[in-house]
């Protein structure tokens, strides 16, 4: 069963690649400067009570040494516990999880929007005359280009600041989800469709394109039918990318659309410094690469039987 | 009681209707104005029942509990949920509320009060003595987590229930801002049946007794406010019998101030709990908005510095740069021309505020120079900073980071420079700046603190408020034994002429010490569709109140 070994093995890669991310975030935000304690009980305009004080470090374990937190931080993991937010003061799977259904959404919708475009313009605009080629391709380059706050301001101003068609912010309904899924689903576009047409230009040229084409096919179903599924392997490889694009992407985009979601959620902890959610994130964002890379790499064994992936 | 000297009008009302004058023509209006106070809407017929309002707000405290937050927002949050034990009326003064009297004993250590029966929360449970009595205890409970409350009643030490409705709470010291505390928002009264069974449930669903419960909330998105039915315990000064007209509150988290005022314009949200300066002037000129610029109390904006360490040990490099800002021109740039200057270290709305402070700190660049020279500061370095026996004036003032620096330091930067220090802003993330703040690691901080009672001078400027064993505001290191007698004068004093006289030395003994350049007042700012009518406003903070407001069809 060579292939249920390879999930397996690929699954324990998966666990070391998780503990690892937990170890790293957790050094880090350790080692940022800054009382923990004095930014749990409220910043700048706070007078808390030392015995107020004394609670918080001993409830989160703030006045024991590193190898303590971490050994108890690694022990309750381990458990599937991931603690409390110091900000929300509730449990840190209930803090992401309040959040994960608004950013899956966003990202599903996302990738509704930049799939389909990148398959439609890459198959239409592959060796195609000089001059489509070079507008479709500028606009591309502006796309993945520009930083995803300007693409979605621009909508912004356009579709609900001038034209009032779909509502400036928030998580009601699906109008509110166009322009948020439309800017991080433009940036995605931007950068695929560039190597998705790349490699079909690289197809298009080869012989077995010729060969389909003298038995009298027409151009649109080679390229569908022979030359798309060549040229898919390279852009699944680049599905990390994606994942990475849609993730960050969302915490600019939640900030800016006035959405709920983990961006949103990312960025508040951040900058609260509120250790266990921010944790919690990376394992999350680390676990869903893990999912990814495993999924796509079972995938390729179905696109191309040949491909043998250790 | 002189009413010159302690402006009877924190009652906001006559100032909602004249926001188009000019600040200053404000102030001096409504100080002078002693009746009662106007109507406050526009006629717009009978109140009509039913609809829910949208409300945008720029932070999201992350936590409902009033007792567990010092969060900004909770003063117009809590106001949605919670009632308070007592209130602050129109004119300011202590009414009641959840307590429908009390008793003082002489010695200003044990209050009696009186409570409102037939009160119950939103779980069902009663409003009674024994829950005042829980409430205080989760409030100085160290799980709370209490960065606000549990200070404002540090002298409460027990109480006793003396019947169903009456309960005796005792004090350590005379301390008359106890029942001012008691009418701020993060000191509504939760559910004792919760407080008891599930304390720590109260941050995510909060139970109160106020005109909304919290339906839904979704932490860093919104809050999903319903009517209580059967409430009938609102204040006085609200004006209005019985439930809610309001169907419901929908509060939506839109941190970002280009979309706050963007969509209250195209009609997404009818109210915005806070609307940018830089959005003020458009949405004045807009006829089909309501938009407020009120005065807060307390402490202002002010630059306060560190009196511990060089260079503001010195008091004359204080004045000299106290004298070296043009105030005017910080503000006007600031604000947009929304903002009041001040040059006083206590807001003009405060009770006991005194007027003859005025005039004092003024902008001075020639005395500023001359201080300066006379204080040994007279040579100057290569890049015109002035130096002393080799070293450079520099001010360092920490401040939270962001992508644009501080536009106010920015701007205090360049006044400063003028006379020859170097003010260096320096940029840290929130949890450094904290631990930064409390260990006096600055020569000057920005910032205001706002609260209904005037022993907010107490808070900033005593010496027991220096941070050591506790954490304190008093971010300036004043420590001055004449000044400290003053304020606790003051807040041991009933409310009357001793209290005023010793608040007035102490504001005119602030000038002498100057602690910082006051720069000033830090309004709330707010605007709403003008399809809602009946907006009240607190006169703890003045944000607004929904309990009675409603939407035209």
């Amino acid at each position: 069963m060579p292939i249920l070994r390879r999930i397996l093995t690929r699954l324990l890669v998966g666990i070391g690649v998780l503990w690892g991310a937990a170890t790293l975030t957790f050094l880090a935000v350790y080692l940022i400067p800054g009382d923990t304690a004095l930014l749990i009980l409220g910043g700048p305009d706070a007078r808390p009570t030392a015995e107020t004080l004394a609670q918080v470090r001993s409830d989160y374990l703030l006045d024991q040494p590193f190898i303590v937190q971490y050994g108890s931080y690694l022990g309750n993991l381990l458990q599937g516990d991931l603690g409390q937010s110091y900000r929300l003061r509730l449990p840190v799977t209930d803090a992401i999880g309040q959040q994960i259904g608004a950013t899956a959404a966003l990202a599903a919708a996302a990738v509704a929007v930049a799939l389909p475009l990148t398959l439609a313009v890459a198959v239409l605009s592959a060796q195609r005359a000089n001059w489509i080629r070079s507008i479709v391709s500028g606009v591309e380059v502006v796309l993945a280009a520009t930083p995803t706050f300007i693409i979605g301001f621009a909508l912004l101003i356009v579709f609900s600041f001038s034209l009032r068609w779909f509502p400036i912010g928030g998580n009601q309904g699906v109008a509110a989800l166009v322009l948020p899924a439309l800017t991080l689903g433009l940036a995605v576009f931007g950068t695929l469709s560039q190597v998705l047409r790349n490699e079909l230009e690289d197809v298009l040229e080869q012989p077995f394109i010729l060969t389909a084409r003298s038995r009298g096919m027409r151009d649109l179903p080679v390229r569908v039918r022979h030359a798309l599924r060549h040229a898919a392997i390279p852009v699944m490889t680049m599905s990390g990318f994606v994942v990475a694009a849609l993730l960050g992407g969302s915490v600019i985009v939640e900030t800016l659309f006035s959405r709920q979601g983990i961006g949103s959620l990312t960025l508040a902890s951040v900058y609260n410094k509120d250790l266990p959610v921010i944790i919690g994130i990376v394992l999350l964002s680390a676990a869903v690469y893990v999912v990814v890379n495993l999924v796509i790499d079972l995938l390729y064994t179905l696109i191309d039987p040949k491909v043998v992936t250790a | 009681m002189n009413a010159s000297v302690i402006p009877p009008a924190r009652n906001h009302r006559p100032v909602r209707r004249l926001t188009t004058l000019s600040a200053v023509a404000l102030v001096a209006l409504v100080s002078g104005c002693a009746g009662p106070a106007a109507s406050t809407s526009e006629a717009a017929g009978e109140p009509v029942s039913g609809g829910v309002l949208d409300v945008s707000i720029s932070a999201e405290p992350g936590c409902l509990d009033g007792h567990g937050i010092s969060a900004t927002q909770q003063q117009f949050l809590g106001r949605l949920i919670y009632d308070n034990v007592v209130t602050l009326d129109e004119n300011g003064d202590i009414a009641p509320y959840l307590a429908e009297s009390w008793d003082i004993s002489e010695d200003g250590r044990t209050y009696t009060f009186h409570l409102k029966e037939g009160v119950t929360f939103s779980d069902g449970s009663p409003w009674n003595a024994e829950v005042l009595g829980q409430n205080f205890e989760h409030m100085r409970d160290p799980a709370t987590k209490s960065p606000l409350a549990a200070a404002y009643i540090a002298p409460y030490v027990d109480g006793t229930v003396l019947d169903e409705y009456t309960f005796e709470a005792h004090l350590e010291y005379p301390y008359t801002p106890f029942l001012y505390t008691l009418a701020q928002s993060w000191l509504g009264m939760n559910s004792g049946k919760a407080i008891a069974e599930a304390p720590e449930t109260l941050c995510q669903q909060p139970i109160g007794t106020g005109p909304f419960t919290v339906a839904d909330y979704q932490p860093g998105q919104s809050i999903t406010y319903t009517k209580r039915e059967g409430y009938d315990w609102a204040p006085e000064w609200v004006e209005g019998d019985g439930e809610a007209y309001l169907d419901g509150v929908e509060v939506t988290l839109v941190g970002e101030p280009v979309i706050r005022h963007q969509s209250l314009v195209s009609g997404q949200y009818d109210l915005t709990e806070n609307l940018a300066p830089q959005n003020a002037a458009a949405v004045q000129a807009d006829p089909n908005f309501t938009y407020e610029n009120l005065p807060r109390t307390g402490s202002p904006y002010v630059l306060s510095f560190n009196l511990s360490r060089a260079p503001f040990d010195d008091l004359a490099v204080r004045q000299a740069f106290a004298a070296a800002v043009d105030t005017a021109a910080v503000t006007e740039s600031l604000g947009f021309g929304t903002y009041t200057p001040i040059d006083g270290f206590l807001s003009k709305e405060s009770k006991y505020y005194d007027p003859t402070v005025e005039g004092t700190l003024t902008h001075d660049p020639e005395r500023a120079n001359q201080l300066l020279d006379d204080a040994g500061w007279s040579e100057r370095d290569g890049e015109g900073f002035r130096t002393k026996d080799g070293r450079r004036l520099v001010v360092e003032v920490p401040t939270v980071e962001s992508s644009t620096p501080s536009p106010l330091l920015v701007q205090l930067q360049g006044e400063a420079r003028k006379v020859g220090f170097d003010l260096q802003i320096i940029q840290l993330p929130q949890a450094q700046l904290s631990e930064l703040r409390y260990a006096g690691d600055y020569d000057a901080l920005a910032g205001v603190w706002h609260t209904n009672t005037t022993d907010v001078l107490f808070i900033r400027y005593h010496s027991s408020e220096i941070t050591g064993e506790r954490i304190g505001q008093n971010s300036s290191y004043v420590d001055d034994p004449a000044l400290d007698e003053l304020l606790l004068t003051a807040r041991g004093s009933d409310d009357g002429p001793e209290a005023e006289e010793a608040y007035s030395k102490a504001q005119h003994r602030l000038l002498e010490i100057v602690p910082g350049v006051p720069l000033y007042e830090n309004p709330s700012q707010f605007a709403y569709a003008k399809t809602v009518h009946d907006v009240a406003v607190d006169t703890s903070h003045p944000v607004p109140v929904l309990t009675y407001a409603w939407k035209a069809e």
